[in-house]
């Protein structure tokens, strides 16, 4: 769907994007992550055209971005802002037009989003009128309109209520549904493990992550599986003596064992149903993807990749936790 | 980046639509000639009823008379006004002043000074040899000697030449050009007269065209300004960039808010040319087509030029205000022509004529100066090369402000120094 490949992007001899590619599936949620300043909005800017690359290629569905790509990609900026003085409607049939659809067409596909946001009592009302949470929302219905192939939202969950956050939810369920692909650059790391499979994370420019959200999560936990046992299990001392187990720690409730180097989740599993100790949950332990953010970035992790290029879920970032 | 005349066009639109429909647009377009036509008006009304009003108060002239020449002087004389062109079925006037006589000019200061003069006049006792007179009148303002200057003038001819020949011919030496027909030689190689409407008019025509073109291309610019302006404190920008490019986003700007200043200058001259026909006509005057040509090339190349350097202007200043003051200076440049019009149109062929005419900024402005006076003869060089350098210049000034456009767009909270701009304009980086 979307291809970056060796793209980089220098302000006053300063790479703000240093030799980064990814790629983004079809009908794939994925996120788009790093601190402030790492350059995420520059690499946006790229994607949409707004700038040009210094070296490398951006492509959409295999062509370069650029002129008539222009109308499959919308892009909802965290700096946002909508035409005051001009009714609701006026604007989402302006963007309706600039990406192709007839003035009839912008107007209905308009009026039709705004119905689906509760919004159809506001569309000729100017939008200087609107709460900011209700121009939040027709800001989204400007990036919705026209049913864009790739949808790049940047924060767009930030000074929503939680009704109004799940009804976003909705439509990018929807817009999945239909087909469109999401780049999503958030720092709710919440709402990337509960919304992306995949992820990029740069850093100064860099890329540091790329790859499965999951895996992330798994590769910078501890060496250590989560049980949850029976009353047999209670005495967690009982795990102690299990071969590839080093160490045994309570953690919310549950049991985590923490592993000798060699050993893997599946030998200890086999360990503990030979001694028939009784289990009711066994799960690799994790670390919440907002712990693996604040390690990567703290640490520096990934950075000194140089020129060999980003670590993938077949060559982890060295430095990570395993 | 692409540019596609489309998506320009949905633009400049919008733009167009969006202005011409505001209430400010429509009170612009009404109240601006209203204004002008009023305080012209007024103007005219007061200077007239001014005029009037010194004459009607012009009731007794008190003389001394050191020189003998004035013993037995008319003791009256009358002062014909014509009709007063704000009344209705005012027919022409006659206001009469007697005359009368004092000993010294401290009797005629007292009589001045108690109200029992309007004026007076000591004539001094050389005055065949040197002329010299003191005119006293009881107040100082614009109108109390407006109109009473001539009617004094023809009663001291007319009683210095008293029992010297025939009335018919003291009464011409009083007003010896009492109907003179001044004929000039026109563009078309004709003698033709040049009456007072005719003369105001062919110093008003070319001073309309020029004040016309210079607000048609101000007014775009300045909406060109503003709404970059306003767009960029805003945020509109970086997803509206999403979807056009910022080729197509200046193209379509410039392309919507000049018809916006086009629109709002033709309904202005429309309504002037409608309401001032039989006034035109009745000085034969014609506007020439290719005037009228030239004015419209004039207007698209200046605007061109002037519109590119406003919106690099809103592109790089930070907020509304901070871009106000520099256009400031472009209005300025642009109205240059108009605050050096009386050296303009006394030397229409003079050297800081042909200057101002060949350089850029003021080009628009003073060829219509030139071209609408009929007393400038401009060589067809002079056009062709005029409109050239205006031409390269507006391409140089737009390619440079297309590229300051894309970069200062997307620069917020910061104004870029001049350096920084020429470098953005050069290279587009």
């Amino acid at each position: 769907m979307l291809e970056v490949r060796d793209v980089i992007k220098t302000f006053d001899g300063r790479a703000v994007v240093n030799r980064v590619s990814f790629e983004v599936r079809p009908g794939e949620i994925f996120a788009l992550l790093g601190p402030n300043g790492a350059g995420k909005t520059t690499l946006i800017r790229m994607i949409t055209d707004i700038l040009k690359p210094d070296s490398g290629e951006i492509r959409l569905e295999g062509r370069p971005v650029g002129g008539d790509s222009r109308r499959h990609i919308a892009y909802l900026p965290e700096e946002r802002g909508l035409y005051r003085r001009v009714p609701v409607i006026d604007v989402l049939a302006y963007y309706g037009e600039l990406k192709g659809m007839s003035a009839h067409a912008a107007r209905a596909s308009g009026l039709a989003l705004l119905e689906r946001m509760d919004l159809g009592e506001w569309a000729k009302k100017q939008v200087q009128t609107l709460s900011k949470g209700m121009q939040q929302k027709v800001q989204f219905c400007t990036a919705l309109i026209g049913e864009p192939r790739l949808l790049i939202l940047d924060e767009p969950f930030t000074g929503l209520d939680p009704i109004n956050t799940q009804l976003f939810e909705d439509l990018l369920a929807e817009r999945r549904a239909a087909g469109s692909t999401v780049l999503l650059s958030t720092h709710q790391m919440n709402k990337v493990e509960e919304l992306c499979d995949r992820a990029l994370m740069i850093n100064r420019g860099h890329m540091v992550l790329y790859g499965s959200v999951r895996e992330f999560r798994r590769q910078y936990a501890d060496h250590a599986v989560l049980v949850h046992g029976g009353p047999q299990a209670a005495a967690g001392p009982a795990f102690g003596g299990c071969p590839g187990v080093r160490q045994v720690e309570r953690a919310d409730g549950d049991w985590k064992l923490l592993l000798e180097p060699d050993a893997t989740p599946q030998s200890v599993l086999r360990e503990l149903v030979a001694r028939d100790i009784a289990i009711e949950s066994f799960a690799v332990a994790t670390l919440p993807l907002e712990d693996v953010f604040v390690k990567v970035v703290r640490e520096g992790l990934g950075l000194d990749h140089g020129q060999s290029g980003p670590p993938t879920l077949d060559e982890p970032a060295r430095g990570g936790a395993r | 980046m692409t540019f596609s005349w489309a998506r320009a066009l949905i633009v400049a639109r919008r733009e167009y639509l969006t202005v011409v429909r505001r209430k400010a647009f429509l009170f612009t377009i009404i109240a601006v000639p209203l204004y002008f036509g009023g305080i012209m008006t007024l103007n005219t009304v007061i200077g007239s009823s001014g005029r009037r009003e010194s004459l009607r108060s012009f009731t007794r002239l008190g003389v001394v008379d050191s020189s003998g020449l004035y013993a037995n002087p008319t003791l009256s004389f009358v002062t014909p006004m014509a009709a007063d062109p704000f009344k209705a079925g005012a027919k022409a006037e006659t206001y009469r002043t007697e005359v009368a006589l004092y000993p010294g000019q401290p009797a005629l200061e007292k009589a001045i000074r108690s109200g029992e003069l309007s004026q007076g006049l000591v004539i001094a006792a050389d005055y065949l040899e040197s002329g010299r007179l003191r005119r006293y009148a009881r107040s100082s303002g614009i109108f109390s000697g407006a109109g009473s200057g001539r009617p004094i003038e023809r009663w001291l001819v007319k009683n210095l030449l008293a029992g010297r020949g025939d009335s018919l011919r003291i009464e011409r030496a009083a007003r010896p050009a009492g109907a003179l027909d001044f004929y000039t030689l026109s563009k078309q190689g004709r003698f033709e007269v040049q009456g007072d409407r005719r003369e105001m008019l062919e110093f008003m025509i070319p001073l309309l065209f020029a004040v016309l073109l210079g607000m048609c291309i101000m007014t775009g610019g300045q909406y060109l300004l503003q709404g970059v302006s306003e767009e960029k404190e805003s945020r509109i920008l970086e997803s509206l960039l999403c979807t056009l490019s910022a080729e197509d986003l200046l193209a379509g700007k410039m392309l919507g808010l000049g018809a916006v200043g086009f629109t709002l200058v033709a309904v202005w001259m429309g309504a002037g040319v409608a309401l001032s026909a039989p006034m035109l006509a009745m000085a034969e005057v014609h506007l020439s087509p290719a005037l009228l040509a030239l004015a419209v090339v004039y207007f698209l190349l200046g605007y061109v030029f002037y519109a590119s350097l406003m919106t690099g202007l809103g592109a790089v200043t930070s907020n509304m205000r901070e871009s106000q003051q520099f256009a400031v200076m472009l209005s300025f440049a642009n109205f240059l022509p108009i605050i050096l019009i009386l050296p303009l149109m006394a030397h229409p062929d003079g050297t800081l004529a042909v200057t101002l005419s060949l350089l850029p900024p003021t080009a628009p402005g003073t060829m219509m100066l030139r071209l609408a006076s009929p007393l400038a003869n401009v060589p067809t060089w002079q056009i062709a090369a005029s409109l050239a350098l205006l031409a390269l210049a507006g391409w140089v000034v737009l390619r440079g402000a297309a590229r300051v456009f894309r970069i200062g767009l997307l620069m917020y909270g910061k104004t870029p120094n001049l350096p920084e701009i020429l470098r953005w304009a050069r290279a587009g980086k």
